[in-house]
């Protein structure tokens, strides 16, 4: 992951971004992109959970992913 | 020192090929009766369906082999009888839990005729991208199979209109509308199953060839990935190269068929769901929100549950014990042994547990309500925290919070988890989740030694649980399992509905109905078993059947046993033989415990409220009149020693004996080290 990228987890709550490919064992990148949330796909950060983590608004379905998760997923920002 | 843990070992055992037409498949089915597969993701409303179109008629019983759960019932369409299977949740068939094995092998096995007749996936409408991809790896491995749309309501509340005639058209399969917590559009998926039951079967996606359908399995390269599928006849398509392309051809097909089928009335903005979720999930809000939901759950199923158990207490002691001996004397069976095992063992014993019928409804129609609800899954997310203080991701809170209920199925629930370290972990921790098996015992001595705080009582009893799992996740994970992977969170959250009162009623009707089953066997041979040691006298003269209780062979193994609960005040010989039957099972010691002073003074069992001022009174000897403490101690070593048989039965299937002993041992150890220190402590300050 390049440096300058910026990651899910850096994101404030409502911000909207496109997602890069997760650093993430192939098992665990296939059940995201089952879920949505795949290279290219926006999301929106909906809230914040305890821990650290976030659920995110990915078309209409809502994923909740841990702190440790989203540190692995570039995002790049993108205006609503 | 080296960690302890065996080596992983494969959770799907190798002898076993799943079948849906074996004869585990549906006992009860019709032989030659079309098999109809109902498969989709969590939470789709697939059980709501089953449970529906079986009128509740589930027969749920483990796989061959494995410990995952398939529903299996009878569905009666208009011109034939159809054996409907319940599969286990799936995203996708490339399986990352021993349940979407299970779903994987079972629909496309190995051999061509063990496939069901027609494979119905469950598609909700709110996410249908992503339920779409099983459809598209179904439609890939069988061309017998239809799309069924839930939640359209919900999806159309958000501005979403689905045209479900487009998705047929565009993914080249029939798809129907059918809302199951509603009970609606039941006819027209009678007439679409037969349709597609009797139609020649649809060409399979462009992906394989027509003339050898068979299943593209991705490559896993994951660690802890179940094992491969039992028999090497399934394929591997080319799997390095086409990987990716095949998971992309896949979501461009899904594209494709969204497009053409989903109209955004509206841009996607925040839903009330969002809303309730800025507070339900939040960082400090969301954990008090789930403790105080734990509260109503438990303030709810004692006080409402109370009056109708006294109905039912009264029904059984009164008119089912005088109807008995009216019976056994009309028969010329009355004032024997017949009369002591009916009177004394079954009426007295088997109508005590259905006094408690009440609770376990009350308990299991709230778990149904808040699961209804998409609650449990934000609870999953609130306690992912919490769970990883003890080494668990927050999917281990689900097997653990149906502990609450029952540990058995909690025990087999284990296997949502994908690591193998994380089951063990999560099997040995569910016994001290406090089932509701235990409820009745606190209830019983929290409302005679503290009436007016009887709920409050009750209410830390569940939270000392939650200790018990957090210290003995803690210990475990400084001793034995010392090396813990750790598994991300990764949760898809439902949208909130309001919970539907049929929808709640019937699961929990299914529940209860499977509880009395399973403990209706165990508890009568229990009781069976202690009537019978009571029968036999211990070195005495007396004849058999005829046997002063405190003569019998059943005391003098209750008296063996009471000294070591002496340092904790409770070794009184009534109080030791409640927790000896309660190692066979939890719904039994009540039970036995009014069976040892029934056996004493007959008469006195009609009075209300008789076992309280027995167990009172012995509780007074015992503990040197430090009763306080010896209750609060012995309602801990309740709570956390081992469950019943059954738990340590299921424990067996998923750790082995050798781990299901240590299990044991931990907690023995620690039900009995913590209640000496809690009498001892508490009689300093009493």
């Amino acid at each position: 992951m390049e440096s300058t990228s910026r990651r899910l987890d850096q994101l404030p709550v409502g911000s909207r971004a496109e997602l890069g490919s997760p650093a993430l064992e192939p098992s665990r990148c296939r059940r995201l992109a089952e879920l949505g949330l795949r290279p290219g796909a926006q999301v929106t950060v909906l809230s914040r959970t305890p821990g650290g983590g976030r659920v995110l608004a990915v078309e209409d379905a809502r994923i909740a992913l841990d702190r440790a998760t989203l540190r692995r997923i570039p995002a790049e920002p993108v205006s609503r | 020192m080296s960690p302890l843990i065996s080596p992983p070992q494969a959770t799907v055992p190798q002898a076993t090929v799943p079948s849906c037409h074996s004869a585990a498949a549906g006992p009860q089915a019709a032989r030659g009766a079309p098999v109809v597969a109902l498969v989709g993701a969590p939470n789709v409303g697939k059980s709501t369906l089953f449970n529906l179109l079986t009128k509740s008629g589930r027969d749920t019983g483990n796989w061959p082999g494995t410990t995952v759960e398939v529903g299996r019932g009878l569905w009666s369409l208009p011109d034939r009888e159809v054996a409907l299977l319940d599969l286990p949740g799936a995203y996708s068939l490339d399986p990352l839990s021993p349940d979407e094995e299970v779903t994987r092998t079972l629909l496309c096995p190995p051999d061509e005729r063990d496939r069901p007749d027609l494979v119905a996936v469950v598609v909700d409408a709110t996410a249908l991208s992503r339920s779409l991809y099983l459809a598209a790896q179904v439609r890939e491995c069988t061309g017998r199979v239809i799309g069924l749309v839930t939640m359209l309501d919900v999806a159309r509340a958000r501005g979403r209109r689905i045209d479900v005639e487009a998705l047929g058209r565009a993914t080249g399969m029939p798809f129907i509308e059918v809302d199951p917590r509603r009970a609606r559009g039941q006819r027209s998926l009678a007439e679409a199953v037969t349709a597609a039951l009797d139609g020649p079967p649809l060409l399979p996606r462009a992906l394989c060839e027509p003339a050898a359908p068979q299943l593209v399995v991705l490559p896993d390269s994951a660690q802890d990935a179940p094992s491969e599928p039992t028999s090497g006849s399934e394929p591997m398509v080319d799997p390095a190269v086409s990987a990716l392309e095949l998971g992309d051809e896949r979501f461009a097909w899904i594209d494709t068929a969204v497009a053409s089928a989903v109209h955004r009335d509206r841009p996607v903005g925040r839903t009330g769901s969002d809303r309730a979720d800025r507070i339900l999930t939040a960082p400090v809000l969301g954990p008090l929100a789930f403790l105080a939901t734990m509260w109503m759950v438990f303030q709810l199923t004692t006080t409402v549950a109370a009056p109708l158990q006294d109905l039912l207490d009264r029904l059984a002691t009164g008119p089912v014990t005088s109807g008995a001996l009216k019976l056994l004397s009309a028969v010329n069976l009355d004032g024997g042994l017949v009369e002591g095992f009916v009177v004394d063992g079954l009426v007295a014993g088997v109508g005590m547990l259905l006094t408690f019928l009440p609770l376990m409804a009350i308990m299991f129609l709230l778990l149904s309500a808040l699961e209804d609800s998409g609650y449990m899954a934000r609870a999953a997310v609130v306690t992912d925290r919490m769970m990883r203080a003890v080494g668990l991701p927050g999917r281990a809170f689900l097997p653990l919070i149906v502990g609450f209920g029952c540990n058995v199925p909690a025990v087999s629930g284990a296997r949502v988890l994908p690591n193998a370290r994380h089951r063990l972990l999560t099997a040995l921790l569910v016994p001290f989740t406090s089932c509701s098996a235990r409820l009745p015992v606190y209830v019983l001595l929290a409302s005679t030694f503290f009436p007016g705080q009887a709920g409050t009582v009750v209410f830390a009893m569940y939270v000392i649980s939650i200790l018990f799992v957090l210290g003995a996740g803690l210990l475990l994970r400084s001793t034995l399992l010392r090396t813990m992977g750790s598994e991300p969170l990764i949760l898809d959250l439902p949208p909130y509905h309001l919970p539907l009162p049929r929808a709640a009623l019937r699961s929990t009707w299914t529940r209860l109905r499977g509880f009395l089953r399973t403990a209706g066997g165990v508890i009568v041979a229990t009781v069976a078993v202690i009537w019978a040691l009571q029968a036999i006298p211990a070195g005495t003269d007396d004849p058999v059947g005829q046997v002063p209780v405190e003569n019998s062979a059943y005391a003098a193994t209750a008296r063996a046993v009471a000294p070591v609960f002496a340092p904790a005040g409770f070794g009184d010989w009534h109080t030791a033989s409640a927790l000896v039957t309660g190692f066979v099972a939890k719904e039994a010691v009540i039970a036995s415990w009014s069976q040892t002073y029934a056996a004493e003074e007959p008469e006195s069992m009609n009075e209300p409220g008789h076992l309280g001022e027995a167990v009172r009174a012995d509780f007074e000897k015992a503990s040197g009149n430090h009763t306080g403490p010896a209750v609060w101690a012995f309602m801990i070593f309740l709570l956390a020693y081992t469950p019943c048989v059954a738990t340590l039965a299921a424990q067996k299937r998923e750790i082995g004996w050798r781990w299901t002993g240590v299990g044991v041992g931990l907690q023995l150890g620690l039900a009995w080290t913590v209640a000496v220190l809690v009498f001892q402590v508490g009689r300093l300050f009493a």
